[in-house]
């Protein structure tokens, strides 16, 4: 076969119109044409046409085929460029990155200088962060059109992007003398503002800060430059003149925080009482700024001033009524003594302004309005919650209600206090109250669904959230299309929380699969930031999208993901589907009426739902084909499979599917220990010592008293102690020598033992007297009596829900009586957490379905 | 200090629980769902007060055309307890006041209060309405039983009614005080 298979100048014409096809978007025209050559049985094995052939069906949706042909016009024509650029094309279609760029490398070794395939390849790159094979791109597009900006500028972002300051600095230096011609534009701003960035990146401060004032006429920008100088001045140590930058900018905003923080850096004030008395200052400059007058407040230290400036503070947000005062004070409640000023205060405006309507004792002082009285109680309830005194939290929020039933804050609070004090149920049924009265306010629907999907009733929480989505859509759809993770990641909780694997992995998934959208939407900016020369945000945006997977969001999912899995590892679900047929043989005949009669309901009620569900396909599958037309400009985004979760519940490998999920926080959060304690968890189970070891290792770098991570070597060293002698000689030597500095020469019940006598915290307890039973089980009385002790300093709603959670697994072997004690003894402690209160009964009613009380008790527990 | 911000607002499906709440604990009688449906459809004849923002009090009136006059009746007008003589009843008093000047065609206002709300009846007085009536046990779970009937001549009775110019078919289903006893005044 010829290296590159010339056609006749007829079938070349057909083929250079295949292509335009291509590019319009004219795929059955392309076909036909593709067909005309290929119908000439001496062109029908074409490598280029089987090609083009192959990514047009693509287009339209026909993949397999699609890869049918491309690989079969590749195979027959292996030399040539365009079959390559084809294959790399479809790949990327794919989203297969990697693979792509192997083909477009292949691709330019037949055509050098083929500047489309050298700007793919090095969007590819740059996705794929490949920055050396970036730069080398860039660096033949820059040599093959000199001319254009854009390669000026992706030739000196591959170098900054490697951190090669001064190179990307020389090079925009040259193209900004030798090729920008006025005017200077916005663009041409951004460009300088970046080459600032760049310098200040390389750490020349002085460099970047002549750089910022020599241009400083032609750069828009004005508040990033007065900015960014302020941040050179103070690098710099030249106070005075940061100084005045950063009062001109306070006069441009007195809210800012920041400048306020960097102010003070300036002058250099160390002490609290020059800090108040600059406050002191700012707050006569700028007597409408709230920023300065609550700064002071933080910096405020001597109890007496500090309570004339936060009573000053409070009256005033009183007075007006500021809903989210006590937010905004709360981060002041971490020093007591300003918390108990707090308190004195708030009380002694209570008893006042309901005597006389004044803040202070003195009756003939200002009159204050009606309503400062209810706010005074509102704080008051905030305040008291804080301190978790559930009861009085509720008598000033009772207080507030009777005083003023309409206001809807009121109640929101009131279902925050229950859900501290361990009551999920009455705290959803506040925020329920809450919602009906304002059914137009968002938030307060959201807070509603978060509170219902806490208590366990997610298809209520849907419910909820549906007054907001589109409609004819069910609202998980829509919400899972918004990338609506706040709802997804909470419904997974609560799913987990209900053991309802299957549906909690299926949100947990699809959260993965936001973040990996979101990976992908960065494709597009690639090219176009480059144009738009908006080059500050766009190092911006990689910058993010390395670390993305770092947000919490992602950290929750991942978590409830890891633990669902790891669940499915120890307990896997049988394959047989439960029958709920209840025996009828055994039943009286009025039961058996009565069942009979509830199967009835339950069918009429199921036919009522499949016709409203039918109704429902109907509309969701206009909303598709609507949805399909908007996006023809993407038809060949791969279909991903659909998650259902009774196939997601019966994985085949739980521990890979765990790992999966845990692999990204390995990286991005490697500075949380539970990351560690996860990834212990599977190795453990998968048995891979020298993994459990770096887990181990890298959680005792982070907190060595870690009562999990003690636990964790407990099990490890005890691993060890029965496994050793099996494992090669080498990798022995090594565990042996680096858990040396941890386990210190004991034996697994050795460590255990100690960390049972120094058990202070009840976490600490839980743990010890777990790892102490499983060793031991002779010593099963000590371990509960330990265990379910509650005189820790640190006892809390979720660590006792934790212990009957383990008491109620069999962690210490039967025990009824034990759990039946401890559970009155939290309920004394804890009297409003329902998590100790005896099961409710079941319904009566037949009209209740299972979301009615669709938790046991040991599930709730208080989330905060 | 400066004054409270006082103004009125629209009743709305969104806001309605809000009007029922305030009802409920402002007035000792409680409404079925038909007056609330009805209070949606009223426009301006049902408003919400707002004290620095917050609910707190209500008025709602219908357009009463028995009796061979048309009379603007007002149903409930009333505030919560804290936050009473600080102008807020005033406030309503006026609106109900305007939309009747505005529309120009009613010929009285009218209502009724339990005979022992003496605030009430005074701060009517103020606007110029008079005790034309007092109905005894005119409400059937509440102590006192015994009503007054308060009204404000708009227009004198002698002046004759051009014939046709007011609608005189309907009712709107409210039959003032033997039915539904909804009829209470806190201000």
């Amino acid at each position: 076969m010829p290296p590159s298979n010339p056609l006749p100048p007829k079938e070349n014409a057909l083929f250079k119109r295949i292509l335009r096809c291509y590019e319009h978007k004219q795929y059955k025209n392309g076909l036909k044409f593709a067909k005309q050559i290929l119908s000439n049985p001496k062109f029908a094995e074409h490598g280029e046409t089987l090609a083009m052939k192959g990514l047009t069906l693509n287009c339209l949706g026909r993949k397999d085929e699609a890869y049918d042909y491309v690989r079969r016009g590749l195979r027959n024509d292996l030399k040539s460029p365009v079959c390559w650029h084809v294959y790399g094309l479809l790949q990327r279609s794919d989203k297969k990155y990697d693979e792509a760029i192997k083909c477009y490398r292949n691709a330019l070794k037949w055509e050098k200088e083929n500047i489309q395939i050298l700007r793919d390849l090095s969007l590819l790159q740059i996705q794929m962060r490949d920055l050396e094979g970036y730069k080398d791109t860039r660096y033949q597009l820059f040599m093959l059109r000199p001319t254009q900006r854009a390669s000026w500028i992706g030739f000196a972002m591959s170098y900054h992007l490697l951190g090669d300051y001064e190179m990307a600095n020389s090079i925009l230096d040259a193209f900004r003398t030798h090729q920008m011609k006025g005017p200077y534009d916005y663009e041409h701003s951004e460009l300088l503002l970046y080459q600032n960035m760049v310098l200040a990146e390389s750490g020349q401060y002085e460099r970047a800060l002549q750089h910022l004032q020599k241009f400083e006429s032609q750069i828009l920008d004005k508040l990033s430059v007065k900015e960014t100088s302020g941040e050179y001045y103070l690098k710099l140590n030249r106070f005075k003149e940061a100084e005045g930058i950063y009062e001109d900018l306070l006069k441009r905003n007195p809210e800012n925080v920041l400048y306020y923080s960097k102010l003070i850096e300036a002058k250099q004030l160390i002490k609290a009482e020059d800090k108040v008395a600059f406050f002191d200052e700012y707050k006569k400059q700028y007597p409408k700024a709230i920023a300065p007058r609550r700064l002071q407040l933080t910096e405020a230290q001597a109890q007496s001033s500090f309570e004339n400036l936060v009573d000053e503070y409070l009256r005033h947000g009183l007075y007006k009524g500021i809903p989210p005062l006590f937010v905004d004070l709360r981060s002041l409640y971490a020093d007591p003594m300003k918390a108990e000023t707090i308190e004195k205060l708030i009380i002694q405006y209570i008893d006042n302004l309901a005597k006389d309507c004044t803040f202070g004792p003195d009756p003939s002082e200002v009159k204050q309005p009606a309503s400062a009285l209810l706010w005074a109680y509102y704080f008051a309830a905030q305040h008291f919650d804080h301190k978790k005194d559930t009861d009085r939290a509720l008598h000033y929020i009772d207080a507030a209600i009777e005083h003023t039933p309409t206001l809807i804050e009121l109640f929101i609070v009131k279902g925050r206090i229950y859900k501290h004090a361990g009551d999920p149920i009455s705290a959803y049924q506040c925020l329920e109250e809450a919602q009906a009265m304002d059914t137009a306010d968002r938030y307060v629907n959201c807070k509603c669904a978060r509170y219902m999907l806490r208590a366990g009733h997610i298809k209520r929480a849907e419910e909820m959230c549906a007054k907001f989505t589109r409609e004819g859509v069910p609202a998980t759809e829509n919400l899972n299309e918004m990338q609506c993770m706040w709802f997804q990641t909470e419904a997974a909780a609560s799913y987990q929380r209900l053991q309802q694997w299957g549906e909690a992995l299926k949100k947990a998934h699809e959260v993965d699969r936001h973040f990996s959208e979101i990976m992908e939407d960065q494709f597009d900016f690639h090219s176009y930031c480059m144009r738009k020369m908006t080059l500050r945000s766009y190092v911006g945006l990689l910058r993010l999208e390395d670390v993305l997977r770092a947000h919490p969001f992602y950290f929750r999912c991942a978590r409830v993901a890891v633990r669902v899995y790891l669940r499915l590892h120890a307990r896997p679900r049988s394959d047989a589907p439960q029958t709920a047929e209840p025996d009828t043989e055994n039943l009286a005949p009025s039961e058996l009426k009565k069942l009979r009669n509830k199967q009835r309901k339950a069918q009429r009620k199921a036919e009522q739902e499949s016709a409203l569900a039918a109704q429902v396909q109907v509309k969701r599958e206009q909303h598709h084909k609507a949805r399909q037309q908007q996006e023809q400009g993407d038809p060949e985004a791969p279909q991903l499979d659909e998650l259902i979760p009774e196939k997601l519940a019966r994985v085949e490998d739980p521990l890979e599917q765990a790992l999966k999920f845990l692999q990204p926080l390995r990286i991005l959060a490697a500075d949380r220990i539970e990351t560690h304690l996860m990834a212990f968890e599977i190795y453990f189970r998968k048995e891979k010592p020298l993994l459990m070891l770096q887990c181990i290792k890298r959680a005792w770098r982070l907190d060595s008293d870690n009562p999990e991570l003690v636990d964790c070597l407990v099990r490890f060293q005890r691993w060890l102690e029965e496994s050793l002698s099996g494992l090669h000689p080498n990798v022995a030597a090594v565990l042996k020598t680096e858990t040396q500095p941890m386990v210190l020469g004991r034996s697994a019940l050795q460590i255990a033992e100690q960390s049972v006598s120094g058990a202070a915290r009840h976490a600490a307890a839980l743990w010890a007297a777990r790892a102490l039973r499983r060793l031991v089980p002779d010593r099963t009385e000590q371990a509960l009596r330990l265990v379910t002790s509650l005189d820790y300093p640190d006892v809390t709603i979720q660590s006792c829900a934790d212990v009957l959670e383990s008491l109620r697994e069999g962690d210490f072997g039967e025990c009824e009586a034990v759990i039946e004690r401890y559970v009155e003894a939290c309920s004394a402690r804890f009297p409003y957490a329902i998590a100790f209160k005896p099961a409710p009964a079941p319904e009566a009613s037949e009209n209740h379905s299972e979301e009615t009380t669709p938790l046991q008790p040991k599930e709730i527990t208080a989330n905060n | 200090m400066t004054r409270a911000k006082i103004e009125l607002g629209d009743v709305t499906p969104h806001n309605i629980k809000q009007l029922k709440k305030l009802n409920t604990v402002v007035f000792p009688v409680s409404y079925n769902d038909k007056f609330y449906k009805d209070v949606l459809e009223a426009g301006e004849l049902a408003k919400l007060a707002y004290y620095n923002d917050i609910v707190v009090g209500a008025v709602c009136c219908r357009i009463d055309t028995s009796e061979n006059s048309r009379r603007l009746y007002i149903m409930t007008l009333g505030c919560l307890y804290p936050y009473r003589r600080l102008g807020m009843g005033s406030m309503m008093v006026k609106h109900v006041l305007n939309y009747v000047k505005q529309d120009g065609n009613f010929d009285s206002i009218f209502l009724h209060v339990q005979v022992n709300n003496e605030g009430a009846i005074d701060s009517y007085k103020k606007f110029g309405f008079e005790m034309v009536e007092t109905k005894e046990r005119y409400y059937k779970r509440i102590e006192p039983a015994d009503a007054h009937v308060l009204q404000k001549t708009i227009r004198l009775p002698s002046t004759p009614l051009v014939n046709g110019s007011v609608s005189h078919t309907k009712t709107n289903g409210y039959d003032a005080g033997s039915q539904q006893n909804n009829i209470m005044f806190y201000l």
